[in-house]
């Protein structure tokens, strides 16, 4: 199989593991290509991308630009800062204006959860969901998985607990998704207020205890408390928040093992994570955003064959 | 002059009885008999049809005043005839909202021509807010019986109370759309597993289940009459069956596409499945059907409430709550047929649905003939709603109104 199952990557629920792996293969690729004195490839050269950005984002869109460029697609970029949707133009209306000067793919980032689905069924374009309000980010799914890959040599039968605000993240939703489709085991951990009442119904273990989250997993995937998409109180005070729920050296110190520590960023620190976890040899962070680069070249890549 | 129905296969509340032939005559529905010398006008073979007694839809919407782009009374009535009903209770939640006695005029006045008796629900508050009463006895004055806030729910237990004793000097009823919108906020469908895989903000059946509880304690109190709308958790129907079983004078409808929908079908962000109250599980879809067949729950209705395209193309959560729900009226309880049985349907849009508005049955005066079998595209040509907000839209349908006779008049469709 060489081809993606889908023309479009709206969440890691649409696609399949066969998916997962040939993106992984390509990414494979890319970041080989990532390294070479030359990082550029002729490979979308003759395609358009409009990346647009109705919610704030710096390293995901700035990712997938580079993403882009190195593959020699043409740029445009359009934010809701500067955008025409403060006046009212609805959403299809806006895209229509984009897709009119002859765009072949858009990525889009929206506060909306299914804001790429409602665009996929009214629009030609390949869509890439680049993070739908609380629904899907599946780029950081797969560069959260192909960086777990990377690290441990595989994802099946590994231990992921994905600690934080799970009720506001469409980051732990793909990385569920896509972590079980791989054979991983997934738990979350988190102040019930902010674990989705029904979120055992995916199959996902359920902890309250930090520690004992961290003493269960491989790899620890902590996620930023998401204040802006908390309409209301959810806990008492970041204070409590990083007392009960941050992630410090000793706390690993205490563990009998090595585990792998992880965070989508931007990272608050001293709120979910210190200084002393972020910057330590468990962290792979940084390895997650030179991996983001190689994963959307690759989903780039591959969408851009099934137009 | 009378029309002679031949072969007709009347269903009530028992079965469907054997073909008979019945006389349209002189504003009722009466059994042809030989002793009747009369000369007809018309002589119609209903063989291949069902029939029952006019149907009553306790809930549906106009956009008139206000959002007549979506739906005037005058499409409001040729669609509610269209669909098969004879009476039919509007919602106050217009712009302005039906609160006084001009409003009653204006009503009056624009309903006087349907083939449908209309009831005007008012609001019971000021702009159905929640606040201020409405002049509830000088509402009752121009004949309105039926109060409520409609889409809103009386969510305040003070005014809750105070309505259900104020509406009691003309027994009156108080229609409540029960939920607590605190413990429903911000969320766009049901709260459940689709939610969660969707990360859909949701609505737990909770925000039902304590309304349901808190206004039945206060019925207990004050006395009165109050029926619960569009019920759809499975708890809030047992708290409704203990409250009856206590005899308290409660009575509850739901919605027809509550239980033909559930939250599986929002999968897709299809905002024409967003509505109020959610779709929701399995469970409680059967919930409701038992609900149906127990007497827990008196009546059906469309809760047609139509939203512009406008309205509904968008992103999901920014999209308008409300399906259309008239036309597609017979076509769903096709669906439904074999799983409840037409008996157990057409009770609760005749018998049931009179129950709740205080109205005695005595013999027929209205009809609706309809062909289970015909089938027909609902499409833009055939909608005759000025909104389209039903997920149906383009499908073939199966279920036809044939004839509607009320007020002496008889409509063929």
């Amino acid at each position: 199989m060489s081809q993606l199952s889908s023309r479009h990557l709206l969440g890691i629920k649409d696609i399949t593991a066969e998916d997962i792996q040939l993106i992984f293969e390509t990414a494979d690729n890319f970041k080989e290509v990532l390294n070479r004195p030359i990082k550029k490839v002729p490979s979308l050269r003759d395609i358009t991308i409009a990346n647009i950005f109705f919610e704030n984002s710096t390293r995901t869109k700035l990712s997938f630009e580079l993403a882009e460029k190195r593959l020699s697609a043409d740029v445009v970029n359009f934010s809701s800062s500067n955008s025409s949707v403060k006046k009212g133009e609805t959403l299809i209306d806006t895209v229509n204006n984009i897709l009119s000067m002859k765009v072949d793919m858009v990525v889009m980032r929206h506060s909306s959860p299914g804001a790429p689905h409602f665009l996929s069924r009214n629009i030609k374009a390949n869509i890439v969901n680049a993070g739908d309000g609380t629904h899907e980010h599946p780029t950081q799914a797969l560069l959260d998985a192909f960086s777990i890959r990377e690290k441990l040599g595989d994802v099946a039968g590994k231990k992921v607990a994905i600690i934080g605000d799970i009720l506001h993240s469409r980051v732990a939703l793909s990385n569920i998704f896509c972590l079980q489709k791989l054979g991983a085991e997934v738990m979350v951990c988190g102040p019930i207020t902010l674990l989705p009442k029904h979120i055992t119904s995916l199959g996902v273990k359920v902890e309250y205890d930090i520690q004992k989250a961290l003493e269960w997993c491989d790899v620890a995937n902590i996620l930023r408390i998401q204040l802006e998409r908390q309409q209301i109180k959810y806990f008492p005070s970041l204070r409590e928040y990083s007392l009960f729920y941050g992630v410090n050296k000793k706390m690993l110190d205490r563990l009998d093992k090595e585990i792998v520590i992880m965070h989508p960023g931007p990272i608050n620190r001293g709120v979910e994570l210190n200084s002393d976890v972020a910057d330590s040899e468990h962290s792979i962070i940084l390895n997650q955003v030179e991996n983001g680069v190689a994963i959307r070249m690759a989903v780039l890549y591959l969408l851009a064959g099934v137009r | 002059m009378p029309v002679l129905l031949q072969s007709l296969r009347i269903i009530d509340s028992e079965k469907i009885h054997s073909p008979k032939d019945f006389i349209l005559y002189d504003n009722k529905v009466l059994p042809a008999d030989e002793s009747l010398k009369l000369d007809f006008e018309e002589i119609i073979d209903c063989s291949d049809f069902l029939a029952s007694e006019g149907w009553v839809d306790l809930r549906c919407s106009s956009g008139e005043p206000g959002d007549e782009y979506k739906e005037t009374l005058e499409s409001l009535g040729e669609l509610l005839a269209f669909s098969g009903f004879t009476k039919a209770v509007i919602m106050p939640n217009t712009k302005p909202v039906f609160q006084n006695k001009n409003d009653i005029q204006f009503f009056k006045a624009k309903t006087a021509q349907w083939l449908t008796d209309p009831i005007i629900q008012t609001a019971v508050t000021k702009d159905a807010l929640g606040e201020d009463f409405t002049d509830i006895l000088d509402l009752n004055a121009q004949g309105v019986f039926v109060f409520g806030d409609g889409i809103n729910p009386l969510s305040n237990p003070d005014r809750l109370m105070k309505s259900l004793q104020y509406l009691q000097k003309f027994d009156g009823v108080l229609f409540d759309h029960p939920y607590e919108p605190l413990l429903a906020l911000f969320g766009q469908m049901h709260e459940g597993n689709i939610s969660t895989r969707i990360g859909m903000k949701g609505i737990p059946n909770l925000a039902e289940d304590v309304a349901v509880q808190k206004n039945l304690e206060i019925l207990k109190y004050t006395g009165g009459r109050l029926h619960f709308q569009t019920l759809s958790s499975k708890d809030a129907i047992h708290k409704v069956r203990l409250a009856k079983e206590e005899g308290l004078h409660v009575t509850a409808d739901v919605s027809l596409y509550q239980l033909i929908f559930t939250d599986e079908d929002l999968i897709t962000f299809d905002p024409n499945f967003k509505v109020l109250p959610p779709f929701r599980s399995e469970e409680d879809r059967k919930a409701l059907i038992e609900g149906l067949k127990d007497g827990t729950i008196d009546a059906i209705v469309s809760n047609h409430q139509p939203e512009d395209f406008d309205a509904k193309h968008m992103e999901f959560d920014l999209a308008h709550f409300g399906m259309i729900g008239l036309q597609t009226f017979l076509p769903a309880m096709v669906k439904l047929s074999e799983e409840i049985g037409w008996s157990l349907l057409i009770s609760k849009i005749t018998k049931g649905a009179k129950h709740v508005l205080g109205i005695d049955s005595e013999g027929m005066e209205s009809l609706t003939v309809f062909s289970p079998d015909e089938e027909w595209v609902y499409d833009k040509k055939t909608n005759i709603s000025l909104s389209a907000n039903h997920p149906w839209m383009g499908d073939t349908l199966k279920g036809k109104v044939k004839f509607v006779y009320n007020k002496g008049k008889l409509a063929k469709f």
